[in-house]
């Protein structure tokens, strides 16, 4: 079947097999932005470092800090487990071992984990000399990571310190601030709210970074006018640290094609992520390309430097979190993206409080937000520091219909809760283990309600089986599909029927044949 | 089509995972590691902790470390240092303010926590005179436990207030007692602490700390804290206890010189992880108790109904050596006294119906 | 907010009720004095509020906030003698007035919930203890569970009473009479303890109440009740003659949270009030060992298989749980563990003291957990920051007495509610 002349051969099996055939319907393409940008919500770094080839991980796994970053960000707990475990043995350690190990009732963390380390090379198998299937790692990641543990000899891999004397000493604060304000200038830019935003000081976005998120279909330019995309509307509802990692990767994207190393590129993002916040780093021993890279992220707010000129920079926060999870980052950045302006993070990060009344509440003044949750509440009243809105059937569809997806908009709530949100929440006594919902669960499952409403159609990729010359040809495949679990679809009437794995039923149809001769 | 369903929105909660804390507790008595010197002398187990920690902190950026060093006449705290008093910033690293050389060559608090180990280790070997060691083989177990759980519970609650979780006051405000505020419900969604124990001295020279020791173990068992030991030499009843009921992991390495290789792989995954690995546990817990007067260890013993105190025979004169009080021992034995009335009414019922049933048992075979 | 609208729901005086009691004094007259909701009802909590030198409240809200923590903790930790092994029977009213909605979800249930929690907490705090659950029903005493040291077997017999209506009147007397029974043959050693849930403000009995009052002081069984209406005059003679004029032990609940609190304060073992109450006596127990066996056999206690287990160290016989006592020879079995359970409270930490400006200098930062303390102001500032709340220490530092370490009143929850151990005074050697 995946040959021509195999799907003519179909007519001699006495049925043929259409080719594969996907069942498309009017919501089929909601469903699609759906599972993309749900994908890149959760993994998006890691899908990318995935497809990148073999070389290009050893490259990589040179530095210890890249080591320490895929490490720590990229793997599952279990998978963190097995690379320490493993990191200090001298003999690779027997699968047979490592599976006994893991209890039983976790196969699926366990395989979950193993094939991610495969993917990102960390883990290769070998026969010991037993003839036995191995586990071990691979050597330029293993190395680095004992190089990061233990301190090596001479590798700068964790960046200088400038030592030259600083008149001007940079604060935590002063950065924390520069990065919200970039950073929201970006995504003002997204969504179009600068104009509205006059008031407070505006952010000049680079040529660069708008062709950017132009690249990354993030925005389209249509004349002078900039519109978000279904993937921009995605893109702004995630958290930051998503998002950070998103432009980065578009970044390394682009870099490929104005021929920079992309290697170079990472492995720089990754020292980057291991800096320390509020110190200043040496820029004179950087190549050319990593400057040039430190020059583009400095628009976005990634890091800080005075001017171009400066011997120095500064990693903001959205750098030096770039390899934590987004729960220990979200209070800090988010706090201080989000809050007013001069309000000091660590006040927590939320500010949207929902009830179960659909009614939301946002304390903020700030018209990224603002304009945010306009895109799927409809806002009554605004006050200096608060707005108010209705969450409706309406105002979620039209939001779907831009190509929000109720997932970003729960998320997007969830993320912002406020304090008081999440307080009731752990207060309440726990549900058979499960803990109590910050969002009032009316409201998450009305909001999904109000999206299948849209969503009455779904996608299944497979197979049909057409043509039969009489029922009792149709039949019997039909019925054997059917047996074997695999039918989705029939019509009698038609004799056609619809299955998402061909193989067996083909080899029946084969066999039948076989027999009728 | 239909896939609403009330489940679906509680995952998304539990994506939120906290970090741990991993608090380690160092046994330093000076003579148990002079035992030690041939296999693994300090220095070198330092050094493998300190691996160790690092491996800690690499695995997420929110991970936290305390070091508390349980010494012959005192327990310190290795990091954070509380002496300067330490300024930590909101996410749990020490602040600059120490200044040491660039090294760049190795990830910044990752090099933060080897200096203060260090440094503080040092500072409480030069502080060891030998008056402090002579004649004095313990090690101060309970102190050292109850600073780590200072510690814990200081960082739960500020964990807490950051991230919006409960507030203890606000849910005993609710209805519950003060007592549960300790014990949260959700386990994933507040700091994982766990506490490492390595030890090296005998548990029976720290007999003076009985009661304090077992206070600590069972504020862990209330805590949910799992107590992991690393035995490196000795013997230590109350450690087999205590990682028995706080559910931790106990080792008594029998290679020493594996040390790091032990911590990797045994002592490294947190609780979320060692949910899916099967680690060591011991089946067979010694449970039996050190008697109060000859610390003699005693499987039937007598207790005093005052004070609890064990004692291996019924003490002199019948007086409890605790608490003072006098004991009525005779109620022991006057206890048999009594039974024998009592069995006869017993068995004169017993006797009539056991004559009976024989007899209602044989009359249907016959 | 959900919480925003709480509103409070706190003893509902019931007046029609009042009427039917049957024997007591006018109790209309005596209630206002009496009842603890008086307190509250005058307390006025915002004449307490100072204004800070800033003009804001924050200062003095703070200062209530740690007073409030702090009045929890101060309990009395004189080293008394405490009855540690209890024989306890738990009295829960099962008559009409449960059905009552005053607090959430119903009398009735609620109380059940809390007895859950109660049983619970009591075989935490008292391991080697044993209890019994009756229930008062349609002018009768009910049996829910008999007297012993498996907190499972009350929690299932609790849980099936969620499932019944509450009924008819209660009895007192005869709930009483029961209870001694079931309390009569429990060793002189241990306590003999009756705890009374009591929604009702009447009680139907078949004779004479004070009788068994009598008698009940006579074999020193011990009485507390929580009362869920109004006070009522007969539990509050019955609670002050059975405990030796003492009139802390009967309490009515003002909301939810006094009602879980003043139970969970019974599963602190009483002080022993003398000698005479209790005679101390030497017990015999063992300490049995954790066995794994290779093939599973059956237990001694409930004849059911199982491979782990605990050999009785006289006997061999093997329990499944401890503690028990052995089913075969009758001797106590318990881990060394459920003793030591119990010191803290036969051994309690000294309250630490509040630091005044002029001591605190010797410390910036907490002992224990190395949060630093507020610095100390000019001298001249002292005597503005004393007049504030009582109960919290101006310099927002602790002193442990014994070791004179200085903590934070977090540290110093921690310490007393939970570790039971002054981080200090362990840390330092005895010299």
């Amino acid at each position: 079947m995946h040959t021509p002349d195999r799907r003519e051969s179909g007519v001699a099996l006495r049925g043929r097999i259409g080719p594969r055939t996907r069942v498309i319907s009017v919501a089929a393409e909601d469903l699609r932005v759906f599972q993309l940008t749900m994908a890149s919500a959760t993994s998006r770094p890691l899908e990318y470092l995935e497809g990148l080839p073999g070389t290009t991980f050893y490259k990589l796994y040179q530095q210890p800090s890249t080591a320490l970053a895929i490490f720590r960000r990229m793997l599952p707990d279990l998978a963190k487990c097995f690379v320490m475990a493993l990191l200090y043995q001298k003999d690779p350690l027997p699968t047979a071992d490592l599976e006994i190990w893991v209890s039983s009732d976790s196969k699926k963390e366990r395989d979950n984990a193993i094939s991610i380390l495969g993917r990102l090379h960390v883990l290769s198998t070998t026969l010991t000399g037993e003839n036995v299937r191995a586990y071990m790692l691979t050597n330029p990641f293993a190395a680095s990571l004992r190089q990061a543990l233990m301190g090596a000899e001479d590798s700068q891999s964790f960046g200088l310190f400038s030592q030259a004397p600083e008149h001007l000493r940079i604060s935590v604060a002063d950065l924390d601030e520069y990065a919200r304000r970039q950073w929201e200038g970006v995504m003002g830019y997204m969504v179009g709210t600068s104009a509205f935003s006059g008031q407070r000081d505006t952010v000049n976005l680079s040529k660069g970074v708008k062709q950017l998120l132009q690249a990354g279909h993030l925005v389209e330019i249509r004349g002078n006018r900039v519109d978000i995309t279904k993937d921009g509307f995605g893109f702004v509802l995630q958290d930051v640290n998503t998002q950070v990692w998103h432009i980065l990767i578009l970044y390394v994207e682009s870099a490929e094609a104005i021929g920079m190393d992309s290697v170079e590129v990472l492995s720089f993002l990754f020292l980057l992520s291991s800096l320390e916040l509020g110190q200043s780093y040496d820029k004179t021993h950087l190549t050319p390309n990593q400057t040039r890279t430190l020059a583009d992220l400095t628009d976005f707010g990634i890091v800080y430097q005075n001017d171009a000129d400066s011997t120095r920079f500064y990693p903001t926060r959205l750098a030096t979190t770039l390899t934590s999870d987004s729960s220990a980052l979200s209070n800090p950045v988010t706090g201080s993206l989000t809050g007013p302006v001069g309000q000091t993070s660590g006040s927590g990060s939320g500010f949207i409080i929902i009830e179960t009344n659909y009614r939301l509440y946002a304390y903020t003044s700030s018209p990224l937000q603002i304009s945010l949750i306009s895109l799927f509440t409809n806002l009554k009243y605004r006050f200096p520091n608060l707005v108010t809105g209705k969450i409706t059937r309406q105002s979620v569809r039209r939001a779907i219909e831009m190509g929000i997806t109720a997932d970003q908009i729960i998320s997007y709530l969830l993320s912002h809760a406020h304090p008081q949100l999440r307080k009731h929440s752990a207060a309440q006594p726990s549900n058979k283990g499960v803990p109590a919902s910050i969002l009032p669960p009316t409201v998450t499952d009305q909001i999904r309600l109000w999206q299948l409403e849209r969503d009455r159609l779904r996608a299944t990729a497979g197979f049909l089986f057409k043509d039969f010359t009489s029922l009792a040809e149709y039949q019997g495949p039909c019925q054997y599909a059917a047996e074997i679990g695999v039918l989705v679809w029939k019509s009698d009437r038609k004799r056609m029927f619809f299955v998402t794995r061909h193989e067996q039923v083909a080899m029946y149809l084969r066999n039948q044949k076989a027999g009728g001769k | 089509m239909n896939t609403v369903d009330a489940s679906e929105h509680y995952e998304l909660g539990a994506t939120d995972l906290s970090p741990s804390l991993l608090t380690i507790v160092i046994d330093t008595n000076p003579h148990a590691w002079d035992i030690l010197e041939d296999s693994l002398p300090l220095s070198k187990a330092i050094a493998n902790i300190l691996v160790f920690i690092n491996a800690h902190l690499a695995c997420n950026y929110a991970n936290e470390i305390a070091v508390v060093a349980s010494h012959t006449q005192k327990a310190a705290w290795l990091y954070p240092s509380q002496t300067p008093p330490a300024s930590t910033d909101q996410d749990g690293d020490v602040s600059m303010s120490t200044e040491t050389t660039p090294q760049p060559n190795k990830y910044r608090p990752f090099r933060i926590v080897e200096d203060q180990v260090t440094r503080n280790l040092k500072e409480l070997m030069d502080s060891t005179t030998a008056t402090h060691l002579h004649g004095n083989t313990s090690t101060m177990l309970a102190g050292a436990l109850t600073l780590a759980l200072s510690h814990i519970n200081r960082r739960t609650i500020a964990w807490a207030e950051e991230h919006g979780g409960a507030n203890p006051d606000d849910t005993t405000a609710e209805g519950t007692a003060p007592s549960n505020r300790y014990s949260a419900s959700n386990e994933d969604e507040k700091l994982q602490s766990r506490i490492l124990i390595v030890s090296v001295s005998g548990s029976s020279d720290s007999a003076h700390q009985y009661i304090p020791v077992m206070n600590s173990i069972f504020a862990c068992q209330r805590l949910h804290i799992p107590i992991d030991v690393c035995k490196l030499s000795g013997d230590a009843v109350f450690l087999q206890q205590a990682s028995d009921a706080t559910k931790g992991i106990y080792m008594s390495l029998t290679e020493p010189r594996g040390l790091l290789q032990y911590l990797m792989m045994a002592f490294l995954p947190d609780q979320r992880s060692r949910r899916h690995l099967v680690l060591p546990t011991r089946v067979d817990v010694d449970f039996r108790a050190a008697c109060f007067c000859h610390r003699r260890v005693v499987d039937v013993g007598f207790v005093c109904s005052i004070c609890l105190s064990i004692f291996c025979e019924p003490p002199p004169e019948n007086e409890c050596l605790t608490c003072g009080t006098h004991l009525d021992v005779g109620d022991h034995n006057a206890k048999p006294a009594l039974l024998p009335r009592r069995k006869k009414k017993k068995k004169k019922a017993n006797g009539a119906s056991g004559s009976g049933t024989p007899m209602s048992v044989s009359t249907p075979g016959s | 907010m959900a919480d925003s609208d709480e509103e409070y729901v706190g003893d509902v005086t019931e007046d029609e009720d009042d009427l039917q009691v049957t024997r007591g004094d006018n109790p209309r007259a005596k209630k206002r004095k009496q009842r603890g909701g008086a307190e509250w009802e005058l307390s006025r909590t915002w004449e307490t509020l100072v204004e800070g030198a800033d003009g804001t409240i924050s200062s003095t809200v703070e200062g209530l906030l740690e007073a409030n923590k702090r009045k929890r903790l101060l309990k009395d930790t004189t080293p008394l003698q405490r009855g540690i092994i209890r024989h306890l029977i738990l009295i829960i009213d099962l008559s009409q007035s449960m059905s009552e909605k005053d607090v959430r979800p119903t009398r009735y249930l609620l109380t059940l919930r809390y007895a859950q929690e109660f049983v619970r907490e009591f075989f935490e705090q008292n391991p080697i203890s044993q209890l019994g659950v009756l229930g008062l029903r349609d002018g009768l005493a009910l049996r829910v569970s008999d007297m012993s040291g498996n907190p499972t077997e009350h929690l299932t017999a609790i849980q099936a009473l969620k499932t019944q209506d509450p009924k008819g009147l209660p009895s007192l007397q005869n709930g009483l009479e029961m209870a001694r029974g079931a309390l009569f043959h429990t060793p002189s050693h241990g306590t003999r303890e009756v705890l009374i849930i009591f929604g009702s403000l009447l009680s139907s009995d078949p004779g004479d109440i004070h009788q068994t009052i009598g008698t009940l002081i006579s074999d020193k069984v011990r009485v507390r009740v929580v009362g869920l209406a109004a006070q009522v005059a007969i539990c509050r003679e019955l609670c002050t003659k059975t405990n030796g004029g003492d009139e802390t032990a009967y309490g009515v609940a003002l909301n939810e949270q006094h009602f879980r609190e003043l139970m969970m304060d019974v599963t602190t073992p009483p002080a022993a009030y003398s000698e005479k109450e209790s005679a101390s006596s030497l017990l015999m127990m063992g300490f049995p060992s954790r066995t794994v066996e290779a093939t599973p056999s059956l237990c001694a206690c409930h004849s059911n298989p199982s491979r782990g287990g605990y050999l009785c160290s006289r006997c061999n016989s093997k329990v499944c749980n401890l503690p028990a006592e052995c089913p075969s020879c009758g001797l106590t079995l318990i881990l060394s563990t459920h003793l030591a359970r119990s010191y803290h409270h036969l051994f309690p930490l000294i309250n630490w003291v509040e630091v005044p400006w002029r001591r605190a200098s010797r410390s910036s930062a907490c002992f224990a957990c190395g949060i630093s303390f507020p610095p100390v102001p000019p001298e001249d500032q002292w005597q503005v920051a004393e007049s504030q709340t009582k109960g919290m220490s101006v310099s927002s530092r602790y002193e442990c007495t014994a070791c004179h370490s200085h903590f934070c009143i977090d540290c110093d929850l921690f310490a007393h509610e939970v570790v039971h151990n002054c981080p200090g005074c362990q840390s330092k050697s005895a010299e």
